[in-house]
């Protein structure tokens, strides 16, 4: 019982800091894609457009809400709600600071992977409910793409969880914490792991260079092209949700979570989350889109048999070096 | 409505734009109590709209490049949190930038119908606003206000971005005064010269037809239903011969004697009899001119008193020879009334479309071209618009 009321009031804190952050990540993001061509991104609504977010929403909740005609009607309105559900889903067990979190699971990595993984079934649902051609086409190359990335995304996890022997990720946030970053020690081992970790993320997340279900000059706006208003805004937010909380989990994995030098704490999970999702769209803004064939190429002649080493490596380092295991 | 003059008035668009409420905006003024919330609600529904205008992109031509500079680094239209969106879904403003021909007027249609309420509509550039100096060519629309309605224009050719920018400005505070109750004075087309009088009336003109609004519905609904200019037709492509084996004889000329010409005109290509119009085509080809330039086809109307003339036919052609010092060869066929050119699709792949082109706009028939079908008019079209007896104004009612 304790547990539950416990969940509930950090899951709520949590899931409410998570979506205001999300408000000013899109502005940050546009404002920060602006610099980087060159413009000024929001300007005008707000100090420094910073409400550029809130008109957003307050428009998109005004508009009329339209379902075609032959969609499949409960799938068309379930999706959504879904794929905001999964993508805050997964924060439930990223550690924010030794104390923050809203459920330490014991298989909390396991956890990660299954609902960060489920985040397809929305996106294909979308595809298939809408009855479009475009968003159809988009959610087949959904789940193409979940097939690939998810290989190497399983491999570069297992990789921090065989050197620190725990599958619960504060228990790897606190073997980072007191021996070394997986980042930095084995740094071999760890920065591949690190990368790989990071492209599937980005895939998973459906982000540039790895949109091809969004794809938006090929298939307008690929999944999300029948709807409208509400639903539209909580796909939207849900991607960048799940951008989020793809970086924290990274940042846990891989770069000590919430250590750090002079205090430990909450400052420093945050600093690194945001380092992680920044990067999100500097790539985002300087790389062009993948077709699928070449994702398919990467994913499984490239960051699966690397990821495959990867994981013997860690074996091996844990097994045979001194040291390498305490 | 208004009845009492005895003509059915179309609704002002600013009435309508009025009458669109969010279900649950409805609830709240019904309830009672609830609705004196209503006034700073209002406030805020009208911020957030005002300041979040994505953009539906409509640009069919030279205004559009304009459109994309707008949201570029100079002006740079998200700084008034205005984003492009591809699909009409999610957008708010449709911006019709460039000329809309009577074959897109359809699509355009289609896809404002897809829009969600609210949404309001920019008519960008002289070719929107009026057809420009194309209104009296036989397949422009004279202007998006015959069948959208037009929130705001913006004249230019093209307009530039600060004036974009400009337009959106008005539309917010169209936006916003229209959410505050006051209706907005209607937005009348900018001024023509009035070089011809209009010849349709708009859609805010309070002495519109409503026929001609029910017809136009129906010929969009006809031109989208019954164009099959996407489906391929009967017939065989590779039913044509080969061409013939290939000869090193360069001169133009002793070939064309050769298949008796006898003329070479100064001013023009001489003309070929009918019969060796394929052999010709195959020799050139066998002799490296193998580059398809183009066919054109010209009508000559029939001439009455000192020179008189029967009707007819002109179709011309040029091919070019590739590799280095590339010459070109070109020949003329004339053709009566209703007398056939033998196509040339089995010779050269590059004469199916432009032989379908002159087929639709003058009417020259091709025999044994395997598809040959309108391609630039849609499928219902009548007559040939190149003909120079085609009454140019009268083209397409009823968007005329
Ligand atoms: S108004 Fe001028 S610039 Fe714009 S589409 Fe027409 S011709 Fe081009």
């Amino acid at each position: 019982m304790n547990g539950l009321v416990h969940g509930a009031v950090y899951g709520g804190v949590i899931a409410s800091v998570l979506l205001t952050t999300i408000a000013f990540g899109i502005w940050f993001e546009r404002k920060f894609a602006g610099r980087m061509q060159s413009r000024l991104g929001p300007t005008i609504v707000g100090p420094f457009g910073l409400l550029q977010s809130v008109a957003d929403v307050v428009k998109l909740l005004q508009k009329e809400d339209i379902v075609p005609r032959d969609a499949d009607r409960p799938l068309f309105d379930l999706a959504p709600v879904l794929a905001a559900l999964f993508s805050l889903g997964v924060a439930a067990v990223v550690p924010f600071s030794p104390t923050i979190i809203a459920s330490d699971l014991d298989v909390g990595v396991l956890y990660i992977l299954a609902v960060g993984g489920l985040m397809v079934i929305p996106t294909f649902m979308a595809g298939w409910a809408s009855n479009n051609k475009f968003a159809l086409i988009g959610g087949m190359r959904a789940i193409a793409q979940s097939v690939s990335y998810g290989v190497p995304l399983v491999l570069a996890v297992l990789v921090p969880v065989i050197l620190s022997g725990t599958l619960s990720v504060s228990g790897i946030v606190t073997y980072q914490a007191n021996h070394h970053w997986f980042l930095t020690w084995p740094v071999f081992i760890g920065v591949p792991a690190f990368a790989i970790y990071y492209m599937a993320m980005l895939a998973e997340s459906n982000r540039i260079p790895f949109d091809i279900p969004e794809a938006e000059s090929e298939l307008v706006a690929g999944v999300t092209t029948e709807y409208t208003g509400a639903k539209f805004t909580l796909f939207y937010m849900a991607e960048y949700v799940h951008t989020l909380v793809g970086s924290a989990v990274g940042a846990a994995l891989f770069l000590g979570g919430w250590d750090g030098p002079f205090a430990p704490g909450l400052h420093w999970m945050v600093l690194k989350t945001l380092v992680l999702f920044t990067v999100v769209y500097w790539v985002r803004w300087s790389l062009l889109r993948l077709r699928s064939d070449q994702l398919m190429v990467l994913c499984w002649k490239w960051l699966t048999p690397i990821g495959v080493l990867l994981v013997l490596g860690a074996a091996a380092w844990v097994q045979f070096v001194p040291g390498g295991f305490q | 409505m208004n009845e009492s003059d005895g003509k059915r008035r179309l609704p002002r668009y600013d009435e309508a734009a009025l009458a669109y409420e969010h279900p649950l905006y409805k609830t709240l003024l019904a309830a009672p109590g609830l609705s004196v919330s209503v006034a700073p609600l209002d406030l805020l529904l009208s911020w957030g709209t005002m300041n979040s205008l994505w953009v539906f992109p409509m640009a069919t031509s030279c205004c559009g490049i304009e459109l994309m500079s707008a949201a570029a680094s100079r002006v740079d239209l998200d700084r008034m949190g205005t984003i492009v969106r591809a699909t009409p879904r999610q957008a708010d403003v449709m911006v019709v930038a460039g000329t809309i021909t009577v074959k897109m007027a359809p699509r355009v249609k289609l896809l404002w119908d897809q829009m969600p309420e609210p949404k309001w509509c920019i008519a960008m550039g002289s070719c929107a606003i009026s057809g420009d100096f194309y209104r009296e060519l036989y397949s422009v629309v004279p202007g998006i206000d015959t069948f959208l309605p037009v929130d705001v224009y913006i004249p230019g050719c093209p307009p530039n971005p600060e004036a974009l920018m400009h337009g959106l400005l008005r539309l917010q505070e169209k936006v916003k005064l229209a959410r505050a109750g006051q209706l907005v004075a209607k937005e009348y087309p900018p001024n023509r010269l009035d070089i011809t009088k209009p010849s349709i009336a708009r859609l805010s003109d309070p002495a519109r037809d409503p026929a001609l609004s029910a017809a136009q519905e129906k010929s969009a609904g006809e031109a989208t239903a019954t164009d099959e200019s996407d489906e391929r037709g009967g017939g065989n492509a590779s039913a044509v011969e080969p061409f013939a084996a290939e000869t090193t004889s360069t001169d133009v000329e002793a070939l064309l004697r050769e298949l008796g010409v006898t003329e070479f005109p100064k001013d023009g290509a001489p003309i070929v009899p009918v019969e060796q119009h394929v052999t010709l085509a195959r020799r050139l080809r066998a002799m490296n001119y193998r580059i398809f330039v183009h066919v054109v086809a010209t009508h000559f109307p029939e001439k009455t008193g000192a020179k008189a003339a029967p009707e007819r036919f002109e179709v011309a052609y040029a091919l070019r020879s590739v590799g280095s010092g590339s010459k070109i060869a070109s020949w003329r066929l004339s053709l009566a009334t209703g007398q056939a050119a033998p196509t040339l699709v089995g010779v050269f792949a590059g004469a199916d479309w432009q032989e379908r082109e002159q087929f639709d706009l003058v009417g020259v028939r091709f025999d044994g071209h395997p598809d040959l079908r309108r391609i630039m008019m849609p499928g219902n079209w009548e007559g040939h618009p190149l003909r120079k007896d085609y009454p140019a104004d009268k083209a397409c009612t009823p968007w005329r």
